[in-house]
This record gives C-alpha cells, sequence and structure tokens, in this order.
C-alpha cells in the first residue's frame, strides 16, 4: 500500500548509482511500434491465407506454399513483434540503455524487405532469390544481435534474464545461418570458369557451392525441421522464458521464488536444444533423449513460474496475463507431441504428417502467438500510455492504462482465439479443409478484437484524453 | 540545517502507477523536501521525465533487492 510519511527509515545502500541524464532510458515508442504493427499485418496476411485456402493446415508441409505461409509467420508476424517488444523491453529488464536506437532503425529496413522479399520468393521457390532476401533479413539481424550484445555489456548485474537473452541471440545467429546454408543447398551455381567475374564474386560462388555440396549431406526435411527448432525453440521460447522471469513477477506483484531452478530451466533449455538439433539435423535416435531435456527445463520453468503465481501480492490477474500463462500452460501438450514425434519407432505415415503439422501450428498459433497477444495487451498500452501521458502527470488528470482498451473485447478475443486453436487443431488431424476454416476463422475475430483495441490505444496518442485536475485551473 | 523527508513506497503496485503516484507526488513536493521513493525496481523510466521537471534523483539498490530513490528540487 502507498504511504507517504514525514518519516525516515534507516537504509543500507549496497551500490550507488546516480540517475541518468535526461536522455531517455528507453527507445521512442515508435520504433517498437513499426515493428509490432508490421507484426500484425504480416499475421492478418497469414491467417487470411489460411482462411482463403485451408488446405495450407491439412496437407503435408513439405511445399513451397507451406514454407512461405510458415516464413511470413515466423519471421513476419513472430520475429517483428518478438524484435520491437524486445527493443522496448530490454532496456526496462535489465535496467540499461538500448545501445543504439539508429541501428535499430536501420533493421527494421533490411528485415521488411528481408522477409517480404523471403515470403513471396517462397512462393515461386526461387531459392536463388530467397538467399539473396535471406541474406539482407540476416544482415538486419545482424544489427540486432550486435545492438543487443553491446546493450548487454552494459548491463551491471547479469541475471537470469541477461543470460537468456544471450542464449536467445546466439540460437538466432545459428537459426539465420541454417537458414541461410539450407537455401544455398537448394541452389545450383554457375560456372565462373573463364568468366570475366572480380575474386571476391568467384570466391563468394565457390563459398557457397561448398556450402551447397556440405547441406547435401543431410536429409532435406530433417534439415528444415532442425532449423525450425532453433528458431522457434531457441529464440522464441528462451525469449518468453528469459523475460517472463522479470514480467510476470513485475505484473503479478511477486518475486522469483528459486533462482536456482530458474537458471537450471535455461541450463537445460540450452543444452537440450544443442542436443535437439544435432539429432534432427542427424536422424539421430537421441532426438528422443534430447527432447526430453527440453520438456524437462520447460517443466522446471512452469514449476517456477507456478511458484511465483502461487506467492503473488494480486490476486486477480488481468486478460493479458491470463493468456500469457494460458499459453505456458499449452507448453504441455506442445511437449508432449513433441516427444511422441521423437520417439525413434513413430511409424511414418499420413497421420504422423498431420501431427507434425499440429505440432508446428499449436507451437506457433497455440504457444507463442497466444503469449505475444498477452503481452501486447500489457506492452502497447503502456508504450502509449508513457510516451502520451507520462508528461502530464501531476498536471492533468490522466486516463488509467485499463482506460485505453476495452477488457470486454480482449475476454471475447481471448476465447474465440482458444475455440479457434482447438477447431483448426481438430481441422488438421481429421484433414478436413471445412473444418480447419472454421478454426481459422475464429483466430480472425480474436485479431479483429486485437486490431480494435490497438485502435484505440493508439487513438489516445493522436489524441490524448486529458482533464484538469480537481481545484486546478487548466494551463499550458 | 536540517532535511526534511517524505517516503513514498510504490512497491506494491503495477506498472505504470508507481510512475503515475511518484510524479504526482513532486507535483505538490516543497522546497527544501526530499521525497524518499521506495521501488521494487531501478525507476528507469523516471529519470528524464524528474529532470525536466526541474528535480535531482539518485538510486541505490537496497539489500532486499529493491530501490530507494532520493528526489529533491535542483
Amino acid at each position: 500500500m502507498e504511504a507517504i510519511l514525514p518519516l525516515s527509515a534507516t537504509v543500507s545502500p549496497v551500490t550507488t548509482r546516480p540517475a541518468a541524464a535526461a536522455e531517455p532510458t528507453v527507445p521512442s515508442i515508435w520504433l517498437p511500434l513499426s515493428f509490432i504493427v508490421t507484426g500484425l499485418l504480416a499475421l492478418l496476411t497469414a491467417v487470411g491465407w489460411m482462411i482463403a485456402q485451408p488446405d495450407l493446415l491439412t496437407t503435408y508441409h513439405y511445399n513451397q506454399n507451406i514454407i512461405a505461409l510458415t516464413h511470413l509467420v515466423v519471421l513476419g508476424w513472430i520475429c517483428s513483434v518478438v524484435i520491437g517488444a524486445t527493443y522496448q523491453l530490454v532496456p526496462v529488464a535489465l535496467e540499461t540503455k538500448l545501445y543504439s536506437e539508429r541501428l535499430a532503425k536501420c533493421q527494421f529496413v533490411f528485415h521488411l524487405v528481408g522477409f517480404v522479399g523471403m515470403v513471396w520468393m517462397f512462393k515461386t521457390w526461387n531459392m536463388k532469390q530467397v538467399g539473396h532476401f535471406g541474406s539482407i533479413l540476416g544482415l538486419g539481424a545482424g544489427l540486432f544481435i550486435y545492438n543487443l550484445a553491446r546493450t548487454l555489456l552494459r548491463v551491471q548485474k547479469w541475471n537470469i534474464v541477461a543470460t537468456a537473452l544471450a542464449s536467445s541471440l546466439a540460437w538466432f545467429t545459428l537459426s539465420i545461418l541454417a537458414g541461410l546454408s539450407i537455401a544455398a543447398g537448394k541452389c545450383s551455381y554457375d560456372s565462373t570458369e573463364g568468366a570475366a567475374v572480380a575474386s571476391g564474386v568467384r570466391t563468394l560462388i565457390a563459398g557457397l557451392r561448398s556450402m551447397g555440396a556440405f547441406m547435401s549431406r543431410f536429409d532435406a526435411i530433417s534439415a528444415m525441421h532442425a532449423h525450425a527448432h532453433l528458431g522457434l525453440i531457441g529464440l522464441f521460447t528462451m525469449l518468453v522464458v528469459g523475460v517472463s522471469y522479470k514480467l510476470v513477477p513485475m505484473f503479478t506483484l511477486s518475486e522469483i521464488q528459486n533462482r536456482r531452478r530458474a537458471g537450471l530451466s535455461i541450463a537445460l533449455l540450452n543444452a537440450g536444444l544443442l542436443g535437439a538439433f544435432l539429432s534432427i539435423l542427424l536422424r539421430s535416435p537421441f532426438k528422443f533423449v534430447f527432447g526430453m531435456v527440453v520438456c524437462a527445463a520447460l517443466g522446471m520453468y512452469g514449476w517456477e513460474i507456478a511458484a511465483v503465481l502461487k506467492a503473488r501480492k494480486r490476486a486477480a490477474l488481468d486478460w493479458g496475463v491470463r493468456s500469457f500463462i494460458t499459453a505456458l500452460c499449452l507448453l504441455a501438450p506442445l511437449g508432449l507431441l513433441g516427444a511422441v514425434l521423437a520417439w525413434p519407432r513413430l511409424p511414418l505415415n499420413v497421420f504422423t504428417g498431420q501431427l507434425e503439422n499440429l505440432y508446428g501450428f499449436l507451437g506457433a498459433f497455440g504457444f507463442v502467438t497466444l503469449a505475444i497477444i498477452g503481452m501486447l495487451h500489457k506492452i502497447v498500452p503502456f508504450l502509449a500510455w508513457f510516451k502520451t501521458y507520462s508528461p502530464h502527470v501531476g498536471r492533468f488528470r490522466v486516463p488509467t492504462l485499463a482506460a485505453l482498451y476495452s477488457e470486454h473485447l480482449q475476454r471475447i478475443g481471448y476465447w474465440t482465439w482458444l475455440t479457434g486453436l482447438a477447431a483448426a487443431g481438430a481441422g488438421i488431424l481429421l484433414q478436413s479443409d471445412v473444418v480447419a476454416r472454421l478454426g481459422v476463422i475464429a483466430l480472425s475475430f480474436t485479431l479483429l478484437m486485437l486490431a480494435v483495441n490497438i485502435a484505440k490505444i493508439l487513438s489516445h496518442v493522436l489524441q490524448p484524453k486529458l482533464s484538469p485536475l480537481p481545484g486546478r485551473a487548466k494551463s499550458s | 540545517m536540517k532535511t526534511e523527508f517524505l517516503d513514498l513506497d510504490v512497491r506494491e503496485f503495477e506498472p505504470p502507477q508507481p510512475l503515475m503516484k511518484t510524479l504526482e507526488a513532486v507535483a505538490s513536493l516543497p522546497q527544501g523536501v526530499t521525497l524518499r521513493l521506495h521501488t521494487r525496481w531501478r525507476p528507469a523510466l523516471l529519470y528524464a521525465e524528474l529532470e525536466k521537471r526541474g528535480f535531482t534523483s539518485q538510486s541505490q539498490e537496497q539489500p532486499d533487492g529493491s530501490y530507494l530513490t532520493t528526489i529533491r528540487h535542483s
């Protein structure tokens, strides 16, 4: 409870940190918002595409349209929002300043051009152009990784959030390199013998040819699955785990209950993912063992989050936190499905292929997207409120955070998303285009609710709703 | 000269309420009085806003991991 007392209390300072100068600690809200709005447009496009072509969910996933759709979802939606939110959250979570906002703005351009081009070229199955656009995206990702790495070097007190962030940056790097290597392996290269090309180009082509030859040693589908796990577990799951160790206690007024357990969850996730990546790539039966290590890591994480929630001082959970916690609960069926698919003697038939589709769908839309939607309802209102109203606090009456959006729409969106997940999941397993389409239509209702709420929130940035404080005349 | 203190404890509030309550408190902070702000985390978003409003601030981490920030008129 708030207390203003004309008394002093004895404190024992451990460290003294002078307050920062007037330079902002967090970047301009337009930086994360650019990525977030781009991500939402990509998600709307992806959902529209699935409504138009539900067979993208109900047929085996190794074809150009599904790979294009997957990259639209993963790079266009998930990556865009995660990168934007990271630029906003990392300075808060690590209590430091972002190294360079200019680099982040440059990355936005590379990211946008890169993923749009990649999706388009995957659709036309022009792997050489996929490689070119992937390199542009990779250049942007390099700026992101460099920017975050330099930010991490500023951290005065290393903690589990920083460890998780550093780990996710390493996995992101590996994921992009793996993706570009797969693309290099699918290209044919013209001979440069006798051609008038610069030596640098000749060396580059020779390098790509060698990479292509190296990648031809691996099974194409195994390489694709290994690459997907690097991205979905290494980047997104690791970031969700790390950042939630800061945000869940912050939003529920609780504390981390066992730092050793939290640290162990991250260490196990790293170890399990390394083993899973190699064993999936090499088609080794050990992928089941490493899959179990990943499940153990997520179990440890769930245990810690449950303890944090149990110790919380805020009894009621808002719908943003509920969505996030529901997404974490979906890790349980996802882990079970992963364990089934990693079973070495699993027969390879049509149903197994549908289980793989369900696994990917549940990972991308059940776990990651639901977690993001929950957190967006915390992050976007805060960004808008901070930008619009923090300069006026104490001078005018300003709206509360909850007044910026409709909780009613958020609640409807939560239930339509779960309904859509269940229906689309059933459609995938039954190979029914009709059921899958109905499920995705339900998902699109959630996006409509989200879009209305985001528009309501952003309307405050464009037209602030200030009123005079009681007993004070309005002044500038 | 004796220094007067006001203590504001916002550790039990979810963001952005700690920021709101602090800025509301400094709006009526008399000259010569120091506000001692107790927060769960380092109030990183607060510093620039305080400086714009003509206040200086200094944060100290406490043994329990919380922060004590002293705020006074420049």
